[in-house]
C-alpha cells in the first residue's frame, strides 16, 4: 500500500492478476490466467462464451473466488485463505475497502429496485465510503448528467429504459471514484438501438484516461476504445496485444475463427 | 319513547358494560404485540434458515415446522404456564430456605417467596410472546420464500459496492423483501387477530368472556340486569367488531404495499 508511484515512463499497475485458475464442479473455467492494468489502461476481454471472461472479470472485485492464484488493486494483494474449493476471503474489511474502489458495471444494470436513480449513485458514497451528504448529491447530479440521463434522477429504474438504466449504472460507478472501472458485457441485454448510448458514454470515459477493464463482445467497440486486447479462449489466454495487433495481424488461428463468426453474426 | 331511550342507555353504559369496552383494549394490544413479535421472529427465524451455519439453519428449520404443528390453543395453554413456572423455579433455587420449603404444603411453587402472581398485563404479555412464537413460525416461512425471490443480482451488486453482509441483508435483501413477503404476512396477520379471542384461557377477562357474561340470562339480577338469553347478540357485536378490524386491515395491508413496492411494483408508480 505504501509503495510511491513511479513517475517515470512505466505506468503504475493498477490491477495485477496472476495465474487465476477457477472451477465451476468438474468444469475449469480458468486455467491460469495473468495480466496486469496499468494506469489509464483501457483493456478489453473478448473471447466465445464459456471463454471464462466474465469469471475472470468478477475475480477481480472477488464476486468470484478464484481457487488458486493472486489478484493486487493498486499494489495491494486481496487476501485469500485456504486452498482449491475451500478458498475464502481472508479479510472481511479490505475486500470492502477495496470493493469501494472498483466501479462494477454488470450486464444486467442491477440497480436496486427500490431506491431512485439519485439514491442508486449516492447509496456506496454515502453507507460504504460514509462521505458527507451535500458533496456526494452534487457528484452524483453531476454524474447524472454526464451520462445525460440529469432530468431521470428522481425516478426509479423501472421507469427507465434499459439504455438509460446502464448509464445510470455507469453514474453510480463513477460515484465511488473508482481506480478501475469494471464492465461485464455492458451492452449485452440492450436492444441496438440503445447500445449506442452506453457505448457512447463508455467511450468518453476511455477518453478520459480512466484505468478500464471491459469483457465484450462488440469487436468493432472492442477495437475502438482499447488500449489492449486480450482474447481468452478455454480459459487461457491466446492471443492478446493492441488492437492494431489483434484484429490487423491476428496470429492465432482460434482467433480468426472467432472474429470471422463474429462479423457474421 | 324517552324513557326507553333513557333505559337503554343507561343500561349500556352500566359499570359491566363500561367494563367489557374497555377489555377491547386487551384484544387489540395482544393483536398488534403479537403480531409485531411475529414478525420479528420471522424476520429472525428466515435469517437462521437463510444461514451458511448447519446448526443455526437447523434451528430455524426446526421452528419453522414444528410450532407451526402445534395447536394454537395448546400453544397458549403451554407456554405462558411452563415460563410461569420455569421462573418460579429458578426463583427458587435462588430464595427458597430448607425451613421454608418444610412449611410449603402445596406441590407448587417449592416456597410462598418463590411464587409468581401473575395478574392481567403480565397475562397479556405472556399471550403476546405465544401468538408471537406461533404465529412467527408462519412467519418465518413467508419470509424465508420472500427472500428469496429478491432478484440476486441487487444482492451482487450491493456486494460489488463494499457494502458489509449485515448492509447487504438490511438495506436491499430486507428492504426489497416486504414487496414478495406482504400477501402472505396479512394472511398471517389475519390468524393473529382471530388467535385474539383465546386470551379468555389465559385468564385474561377479554372481549369474548365479557359478551358471554353480559349475554347470560339473568346476569346480576340485583342490579336490574334482567334478560333471556342475549348472548347470540352480544356474540353478533363481537362479529362485527372482528370484521371492522378486518376491512381496516385490508386498508393499511394495501397502504404498507404502496409504500414498500415503489418502484418494484409497476402499478404503483
Amino acid at each position: 500500500m505504501a509503495q510511491s508511484k513511479p513517475a517515470g515512463a512505466a505506468k503504475w499497475p493498477v490491477v495485477a492478476i496472476h495465474d487465476l485458475h477457477k472451477s465451476f464442479g468438474d468444469l475449469e473455467v480458468l486455467k491460469g490466467i495473468s495480466f496486469t492494468a496499468r494506469e489509464g489502461e483501457v483493456i478489453s476481454l473478448i473471447g466465445s462464451s464459456g471463454s471464462g471472461k466474465s469469471t475472470l472479470l468478477r475475480c477481480i472485485n472477488m464476486l468470484e473466488v478464484p481457487d488458486q492464484g493472486n489478484v493486487a488493486i493498486d499494489g495491494e494483494e486481496i487476501e485469500l485463505r485456504g486452498s482449491g474449493k475451500r478458498r475464502h476471503i481472508g479479510n472481511e474489511d479490505q475486500i470492502r475497502r477495496i470493493r469501494s474502489e472498483l466501479g462494477m458495471v454488470f450486464q444486467s444494470f442491477n440497480l436496486w429496485a427500490h431506491m431512485t436513480i439519485l439514491e442508486n449513485v449516492m447509496e456506496a458514497p454515502l453507507i460504504v465510503q460514509r462521505r458527507a451528504r451535500a458533496e456526494v448529491e452534487a457528484e452524483a447530479l453531476a454524474m447524472l448528467d454526464k451520462v445525460g440521463i440529469g432530468a431521470k434522477a428522481s425516478n426509479y429504474p423501472s421507469q427507465l429504459s434499459g439504455g438509460q438504466q446502464q448509464r445510470a449504472a455507469i453514474a453510480r460507478a463513477l460515484c465511488i471514484n473508482p481506480r478501475v472501472m469494471l464492465f461485464d458485457e455492458p451492452t449485452s441485454a440492450l436492444d441496438p438501438e440503445l447500445e449506442v448510448e452506453v457505448l457512447r458514454v463508455i467511450k468518453l470515459l476511455a477518453d478520459e484516461g480512466r484505468t478500464m477493464v471491459l469483457v465484450t463482445h462488440d469487436m468493432e467497440f472492442a477495437r475502438s476504445v482499447s488500449d489492449r486486447v486480450i482474447f481468452l479462449h478455454q480459459g487461457l489466454i491466446e492471443e492478446e496485444g493492441t488492437p492494431d495487433q489483434v484484429f490487423g495481424a491476428t496470429k492465432s488461428a482460434r482467433l480468426r475463427q472467432f472474429l470471422n463468426a463474429a462479423s457474421h453474426a | 319513547m324517552t324513557d326507553d331511550i333513557a333505559y337503554w342507555f343507561s343500561y349500556l353504559t352500566n359499570g359491566k358494560h363500561l367494563t367489557w369496552y374497555a377489555s377491547f383494549q386487551f384484544t387489540i394490544f395482544a393483536a398488534l404485540a403479537g403480531g409485531t413479535l411475529a414478525v420479528v421472529f420471522g424476520l429472525i427465524g428466515a435469517t437462521l434458515k437463510n444461514s451458511r451455519f448447519f446448526p443455526l439453519r437447523l434451528i430455524g428449520t426446526t421452528y419453522s415446522s414444528i410450532v407451526r404443528g402445534v395447536p394454537d390453543v395448546l400453544f397458549f395453554l403451554f407456554f405462558p404456564l411452563a415460563f410461569e413456572q420455569a421462573v418460579e423455579w429458578l426463583v427458587a433455587t435462588q430464595v427458597c430456605s430448607p425451613e421454608a420449603i418444610a412449611v410449603q404444603t402445596a406441590a407448587w411453587p417449592p416456597c410462598k417467596e418463590a411464587n409468581w402472581f401473575l395478574g392481567t398485563p403480565e397475562y397479556l404479555i405472556l399471550a403476546s410472546v405465544s401468538l408471537g412464537l406461533v404465529y412467527g413460525a408462519f412467519a418465518t416461512n413467508v419470509i424465508h420464500g420472500a427472500l428469496r425471490s429478491v432478484p440476486h443480482g441487487q444482492l451482487e451488486a450491493a456486494r460489488a459496492y463494499g457494502m458489509s453482509a449485515a448492509q447487504v441483508l438490511w438495506r436491499v435483501h430486507i428492504r426489497q423483501m416486504w414487496v414478495y413477503a406482504l400477501p402472505g404476512l396479512s394472511n398471517v396477520w389475519m390468524l393473529i387477530v382471530k388467535a385474539t379471542s383465546l386470551l379468555s384461557l389465559l385468564q385474561i377477562a377479554d372481549i369474548v368472556l365479557w359478551a358471554d357474561r353480559l349475554g347470560a340470562p339473568n346476569f346480576l339480577p340485583t342490579v336490574g340486569l334482567v334478560h333471556e338469553d342475549w348472548r347470540w347478540r352480544y356474540y353478533l357485536v363481537l362479529f362485527v367488531f372482528y370484521i371492522l378490524v378486518t376491512l381496516i386491515s385490508e386498508k393499511a395491508f394495501n397502504a404498507i404495499m404502496r409504500r414498500a413496492g415503489r418502484g418494484i411494483l409497476s402499478e404503483a408508480q
